[in-house]
């Protein structure tokens, strides 16, 4: 094999390899250990850099096979999955600097960082999954390789949002494995391949196919927190910032949702679904989550638990775009799953800040932070605009395009759902942003501590702006080449014309 | 070559088993690792040697059946020896550091160990019905000392129950066996696959197979003749309670296995077929509940056997009247899930061994805060959880998705419920002992170290068992490896 | 030409964008109150130097940006930088330490989208410079914190939110008719459209928001006498005709009649027009008067709007007086709105002279000859001539016109006298001074220097309206002040018993 077939797979073994020597680390070496994270991550970035250049150009990348007696292990790089990867690469850097500064002096950091790392190996393998069985490989390893980093703090609350995690995930799990066996007793070993596989299909297997895809759905639904499925999400908040920054808003749901499109646009097949009158019923779904998971923000008091909600939310427009059938909503969605990753994770990063640096936990709590915590609260006032919608930010350029995609293809309603979405995120985030900016402070925070020149430790300063920047960047300068709109595009110039 | 590497295989344990029993613990160590050292290497070059030349028959000393001892050496067998090897001397080395040189009859570890070797060995090469019996009384008695050399009461009950059971099984297949002889006047089982080609099905050699397979069942401990088994597992030795689960068992039904293959089609029935499938569903499930309510941590580990050797027996209904490629992916998943759970069960206990010995106690509930004193054995015992739980990318993975493949091919969706839920009360189990072990505790931080060497075997046994799935098409290849005399004598 | 105007238009644009930057360094918090009057110059020049017709093509800008000028923009771009020109000076010697920097970040973003959102050619720029104009605005309009200024906050920002979703979708239905991503082409495409009720509707409404339609209005006399007295002149002055320009730049003039919205139009002017000033001269606060006016003023515009969307022929006539009176409108209730925050001098000259100069741009708005009012109204009536319309109602427009002067002056006397009342006696701080003395300039004076036409309507020179103008223009204006005066009489009376 050449070495471009390898290139997918040292992609994967960054993350996994330090893994391995994180755990193998003492606990004591701070400096080793954060070195290693960090070469780990830059190799990684640097490796996807290469791919994503190569994948533009046309060349194949991948290494397959045979696992198990009729089935293949396949890594592949194509245009979406460079998406997905690019995306844990970037963030995963961000993130690594990030949980260095937050988790200062707090025990069992070898622990924690071989689990992080080894989360980012399985969202990679994901990302890079050339079937639905190397799909289902990953996103197991990612279920499991998330639960001690959700249960990390060891209280009791921790293990029962661990144990709801669980639940939810390994059932889901359970779900898609029956729902791929199936799709494989019926149709063999798919690779995911544009335009997909059943455009014609025997009528014969239709009904199959179609249970079949409710069971797709309902298994990475979970992960997507599709509405009723997207119960463990809230919880597992209790996880410390990092994981819910990196994990809960861009890996683990990002997970499902890239799953959905997969199977929608690479196994399916986008006009075989909607023959098959998939698309529909699944719109409906993830408008309905959309609405439903923004209402119940509206009424969280916790900054994260809301911030979890939004991610329900969000994360369903990714479902959304996909389920309608033209290019251009395709591309909204597609684009979302970039775009949402990177304003949320934002975000999270702020809550972490807010958290860290002022003990603060609670939306009434944050009253004047925007005067003593100013980078931070910029960056999160960015984010929350995002998800509004507000132009010129990432959010915006996500809403555009889906709105006017649906409108081509005369789904008015769907605009009816953003703008409808759009108020309800602003119902819940500028009273936030009210509190931070324009409210009086209290006389002391709940828990403050102090890092010199900063407002906070540098390693927590700058990843959130860096991401809030990236949040602007990539709304205002959305018609650059190898912006993840142009990416998108091309992704779906691909798929409508295999 | 062959025969060197044969005698080596079947005779030198017995060797080594005379020579420990000469000595003490200590120095029958000594001979033990020696001996597992020529063992490994003796069972890695027959398999070496089959995988690349195929198959064959052996008649030991240049007897020919039905006199001498017929021994079949296939891709399968030489599979199981190998595995044998593998998890018999992690448990030897294992054994050698964790068991106390001290009492004075934990000197009988060795040559039992050996004895248990030896039998395990005869029962995967044994051509023949009578001289898979000898294997199997071998290893039941050894097994039985195994768990008595618990020493305490408790041990001493446990291990009367299990040979109780031993010895109840072992009369139901000889009655069996019996009866086969008097119907086909031959114990080898080609010779009777022979037989029956050209002759029709004499009546009455149904109920020859039934009791057969009854007497293995029970000594595979099938729900729900299960009850002798967490016990027997739970009180042992943790190395003991290691080889128990992951090989003894597995012997019996390997032949059973065995049995059903070559004579089920014409001697069995659909309803029998099913009927097994429904027990091993019930202790998938039974097993499973029972494992997520026990309060000790072995037990916990045992019960779980009791649950993943129900999967095995899932191989009858989905062998039984399916097309030719069914039956082959349902083998394949059943041989992959007896190698995965072997690994994984070994390593397991192994793990909770060493668990055990560092908090002192044999509870779930001391496990508090253990996670941050043990990480290593603790991860051992989650990466031989994963391959329980059947998760990609485990061998129990690819043996799960084999089975499903199978019950999905031949229309019997209902073993499909069976293999997801009892995934999802495996992981329950298992979790719950994470769970217990991630709490963290402020009062809880004494804890007792182990050797390293004990942290590190479970944990090479748990990756194998976990990396079993990524190779698992090559392990299986070596099943499909052509047999010279196909279907004589 | 085309090179330096588009190379200004982005140091215009990102001046004030990245101006808030400076607020990250603690050293340089002071200067930035120093920087407030600099930053909407580079804009000023634009608008004076530069001649329309070049474009500046971003096609890497959301979905492909493009920034150009034509006359309209150049006028209303014109009336923003200079308004926020002179209410910058006027902030440099207005503002206290009280969150200063925080004033200061939102009020050079407000800026940036108000100036940005009038050289924008393309949806994406526009609608971005529109949103980040009304979300920064919220910062000024609550800048005082007090209770009330955070009540008039919260109902800013329900509206503006509201309308801003009213405008995306308007825009996305409208860009999907035009399957265009430019503003140029929406008219058009709108007209075609067989949504164009509802795409109207939510254009109208989304901008009625911003530019004080009736019914839409409600935050407008809340927020307006709450802000910063700098920030309510912008707000009242510059950003309310961001509306206004929202409506030019999107519906359909001129592509098809359209006497239904046309009629609505009219009929909503009429009523905010006179209704507005009803309910102004009950109130009690200056500024709240001057926030009824602005809603008064607008309606004459709507008014207009409304003519040209019934009159499609009509419509390349009317822009231009639209938007010069938006001009006008501007820059004379921009100086009023700069009055309400000034002492007077301590001797009786000046203080006559001070209320002279108050009162001048108020009486400009009535369409005082020989002020910008007068070339307003005129250019206004000559537009609405009668008999140059095909509409129903074309024969109520002059009457109607009558009355919104007489409204118009009446506020105007309200307003001055509460603020007699109100106004102390005392120092002002000399950059307070100079804004308010340059609005009232720039609203009087400098008006007849800049750049306008108004496609010949009003016969130059136009120094002296012809005496049948002047009558035309005086008679409002009296029955204004017989009623003003008889108000007075009746209150005098009252108190005497």
């Amino acid at each position: 094999m050449t070495l471009n077939a390898w290139i997918p797979v040292f992609a994967l073994m960054t993350s996994l390899i330090a893994s391995l020597v994180i755990f193998a680390l003492p606990e004591k070496g701070y400096r080793l250990r954060t070195a290693v994270n960090l070469v780990a991550a830059l190799l990684k970035l640097g490796l996807v850099v290469v791919m994503v250049r190569g994948v533009f150009l046309g060349v194949d990348y991948g290494v397959s096979f045979t696992m198990v007696p009729g089935v293949t292990f396949v890594l592949k790089a194509d245009a979406f999955s460079m998406m997905f990867a690019g995306l844990s690469a970037v963030l995963w850097l961000l993130t690594t600097i990030y949980a260095v500064g937050y988790l200062e002096d707090s025990p069992n950091r070898s622990r924690f960082f071989g689990f992080f790392s080894l989360c980012v190996a399985s969202t990679m393998g994901i990302a890079l999954a050339g079937n639905l069985f190397t799909f289902f490989l990953f996103y197991e390893m990612l279920t499991l390789s998330t639960y001690p980093l959700v249960v990390h703090r060891g209280t009791e609350t921790a293990l029962k949002a661990g144990r709801t995690y669980l639940i939810y995930t390994l059932t889901g799990g359970a779900v898609l494995l029956l729902a791929i066996a199936w799709l494989h007793g019926v149709a063999g070993d798919l690779p995911f391949r544009e335009g997909g596989h059943f455009i014609d299909a025997d009528p014969d297997i239709h009904r199959s196919l179609i249970l079949i895809f409710m069971l797709l759905v309902a298994g990475l639904g979970v992960k997507a927190a599709i509405f009723p499925l997207h119960g463990w999400l809230p919880q597992a908040m209790v996880a410390p910032a990092p994981v819910s920054a990196l994990l809960h808003a861009v890996a683990v749901v990002k997970a499902g949702a890239f799953g959905i499109v997969r199977v929608v646009y690479d196994i399916y097949g986008v006009e075989a679904s909607s023959a098959l009158g998939l698309l529909e019923p699944l719109s409906w779904l993830a408008a309905f989550t959309i609405l439903y998971a923004s209402v119940r923000a509206l009424r969280q008091v916790d900054l994260k638990r809301r911030l979890a909600f939004s991610t329900v939310s969000q994360v369903s427009y990714i479902i959304l775009g996909v389920s309608i059938f033209g290019p251009v909503a395709a591309v909204g969605g597609l684009v979302h799953l970039l775009h949402q990753g990177i304003m949320k994770i934002t975000l999270f990063f702020c809550a972490g800040n807010y958290a860290e640096t002022l003990g603060i936990h609670r939306i009434d709590e944050m009253d004047g932070a925007g005067r003593r915590m100013p980078g931070t609260s910029v960056a999160f006032t960015i984010g929350a605009f995002g998800m509004i919608g507000a132009p010129p930010l990432a959010g915006f350029i996500t809403k555009w395009t889906m709105g006017s995609g649906s409108l081509a293809v005369n789904m008015d309603w769907v605009v009816v759902v953003l703008v409808f979405s759009s108020l309800l995120n602003a119902a819940y985030f500028l009273p936030v942003l009210y509190r931070l900016w324009f409210r009086e402070a209290g006389v002391t925070w709940p828990h403050e501590r102090h890092w010199g020149r900063l407002e906070t430790s540098a390693w927590l300063y700058w990843p959130p702006l860096l991401t809030a920047a990236m949040t602007v960047m990539v709304g205002v300068l959305a018609s650059l080449p190898f912006s993840p709109l142009s990416w998108a595009e091309l992704i779906m110039l691909r798929e409508y014309a295999p | 070559m062959t025969l060197w590497l044969m005698a080596g295989l079947l005779f030198t344990p017995l060797a080594w088993a005379v020579l420990t029993l000469l000595t003490d613990f200590t120095r029958g160590r000594l001979v033990t690792w020696g001996g597992i050292l020529v063992q490994v290497l003796v069972s890695l070059g027959l398999w070496l040697v089959v995988s690349r030349d195929g198959g064959f028959y052996y008649a030991l000393g240049g007897w020919q059946a039905p006199l001498g001892i017929e021994l079949r050496v296939d891709g399968l067998a030489v599979t199981f020896v190998l595995l044998t090897a593998v998890v018999a001397s992690a448990c030897g080395f294992h054994a050698g550091v964790y068991i106390d040189p001290d009492k004075p009859w934990h000197r009988y570890f060795w040559p039992l160990f050996w004895f248990l070797w030896s039998g395990l060995n005869a029962v995967w090469l044994g051509g023949d019905l009578f001289n898979l019996y000898v294997g199997l009384e071998l290893i039941s008695l050894s097994a039985v000392g195994l768990v008595a050399l618990g020493g305490k009461a408790g041990a001493l009950r446990a291990s009367l129950r299990y040979l109780l059971a031993a010895l109840l099984g072992s009369l139901a297949y000889l009655l069996g066996v019996a009866l086969i002889y008097g119907q086909f006047g031959t114990l080898s089982i080609a010779g009777i696959v022979f037989w029956l080609e050209e002759h029709p099905v004499p009546a009455g050699s149904s109920l020859a197979l039934a009791l057969m397979v009854a007497g293995l069942a029970l000594k595979t401990a099938l729900f729900p003749l299960h009850r002798w088994l967490p016990p027997a597992h739970g009180i042992a030795k943790s190395p003991v309670s290691a080889l128990l689960s992951a090989l003894v068992v597995k012997a019996s039904f390997y032949i059973a296995a065995r049995l059903w293959l070559e004579l089920g089609e014409p001697l069995g029935n659909l309803a029998a077929a099913q009927l097994v499938g429904l027990l091993g569903s019930a202790a998938v499930v039974w097993g499973s509940w029972l494992a997520c309510r026990q309060m000790e941590l072995k037990q916990v580990v045992a019960y779980s056997s009791v649950a993943q050797i129900g999967y095995l027996f899932l191989l009858f209904p989905l062998t039984y009247s399916v097309s030719e490629s069914v039956s082959l992916q349902a083998q394949q998943g059943i041989t992959l899930q007896v190698i995965s759970h072997a690994l994984a069960k070994a390593a397991m206990f192994l793990a909770a061994g060493n668990l055990v010995l560092s908090t002192g106690s044999r509870r779930v509930d001391a496990l508090t805060g253990v996670s941050r004193f043990l990480p290593f054995s603790l991860f051992s015992f989650a990466l031989a959880g994963v391959s329980l739980m059947s998760l990609p990318p485990s061998g129990g993975f690819a043996a799960k998705w084999l089975l499903l493949q199978a019950s999905l091919g031949s229309g019997q969706w209902w073993w499909v419920l069976v293999l997801l839920v009892g995934g999802l009360l495996s992981a329950v189990y298992v979790f719950r002992i994470c769970r217990a072990s991630f709490l963290e505790s402020p009062e809880t931080n004494q804890f007792y170290h182990p050797h390293r060497s004990l942290e590190i075997i479970p944990m090479i046994l748990a990756l194998l068992s976990l990396g079993l799935g990524l190779v698992s098409a090559e392990v299986l290849s070596v099943m499909a490896l052509p047999f010279e005399e196909e279907g004589s004598p | 030409m085309m090179l330096p105007g588009s190379v200004l238009v982005l140091v215009a644009v990102c001046l004030p964008l990245l101006y808030p930057a400076m607020a990250l360094h603690a050293g340089w918090v002071r200067a930035m109150r120093y920087v407030l009057p600099v930053l909407p110059l580079p804009a000023l020049l634009l608008a004076l130097g530069s001649e329309p017709g070049w474009q500046l093509e971003m096609p890497w800008l959301l979905n492909g940006g493009l920034w150009a000028m034509d006359e309209l923009r150049r006028l209303f771009l014109l009336l923003t930088a200079v308004l926020w020109l002179v209410a910058g000076i006027y902030a440099v010697g207005y503002l206290t330490s009280h969150h200063l920097r925080r004033f200061c970040v939102f009020w050079g973003l407000t800026l940036a989208g108000n100036l940005g959102l009038t050289v924008a050619v393309d949806i994406g720029s526009f609608y971005s410079f529109f949103a980040l104009m009304t979300f920064a605005g919220y910062g000024l309009v609550v800048h005082e914190g007090t209770n009330e200024a955070i009540r008039a906050g919260r109902v800013y920002l329900v509206m503006a939110v509201l309308g801003e979703m009213a405008i995306l979708m308007g825009l996305l239905l409208a860009s999907a008719a035009a399957g265009s991503q430019m503003l140029a082409d929406l008219p058009e495409g709108i007209a075609a459209s067989p949504r164009r009720d509802l795409i109207m509707a939510l254009l109208i409404a989304g901008f009625g928001v911003k530019a004080g339609l009736p019914l839409l209005h409600f935050w407008l006399p809340l927020a307006h006498p709450v802000a910063p007295t700098p920030a309510s002149a912008v707000l009242s002055g510059a950003m309310i005709k961001a509306g206004l320009l929202g409506w030019l730049v999107t519906l359909p003039f001129g592509e098809a009649a359209l006497p239904g919205w046309g009629a609505l139009m009219i009929v909503a002017g009429a009523v905010g027009a006179i209704g507005a000033a009803v309910v102004g001269v009950c109130q009690q606060r200056p500024k709240a008067v001057l926030a009824y006016s602005s809603i008064s003023q607008m309606g004459l515009m709507v008014l207009m709007v409304g003519v040209a969307l019934a009159d499609s022929g009509r419509a390349p006539v009317l822009f231009p007086v639209i938007a010069l009176y938006a001009l006008h409108h501007g820059l004379a209730k921009g100086s009023l709105f700069l009055s309400a925050g000034m002492s007077l001098p301590a001797g009786a000259i000046p203080r006559a002279g001070a209320w002279i100069l108050i009162a001048l741009p108020g009486l400009s708005l009535a369409g005082l000859p020989f002020t910008s009012g007068a070339l307003a109204k005129l250019a206004m009536k000559e537009g609405l001539l009668e008999n140059r319309l095909e509409l129903a109602l074309a024969s109520y427009l002059s009457p109607l016109m009558a009355a919104g002067v007489v409204a118009t002056l009446l506020l105007v006397l309200r307003y001055l006298w509460i603020l007699a009342g109100k106004l102390e006696i005392g120092d002002n701080p000399p950059m307070l001074v100079a804004g308010w003395l340059t609005a009232i300039g720039v609203s009087l004076v400098a008006f007849w220097w800049m750049p306008w036409d108004v496609g010949g309507l009003v016969e130059s020179p136009v120094w002296l309206p012809a005496p049948y103008q002047l009558w035309a223009l005086l008679w409002p204006m009296l029955i204004a002040s017989g009623l003003a005066l008889l108000t007075v009489l009746a209150s005098w009376l009252v108190k005497q018993r």
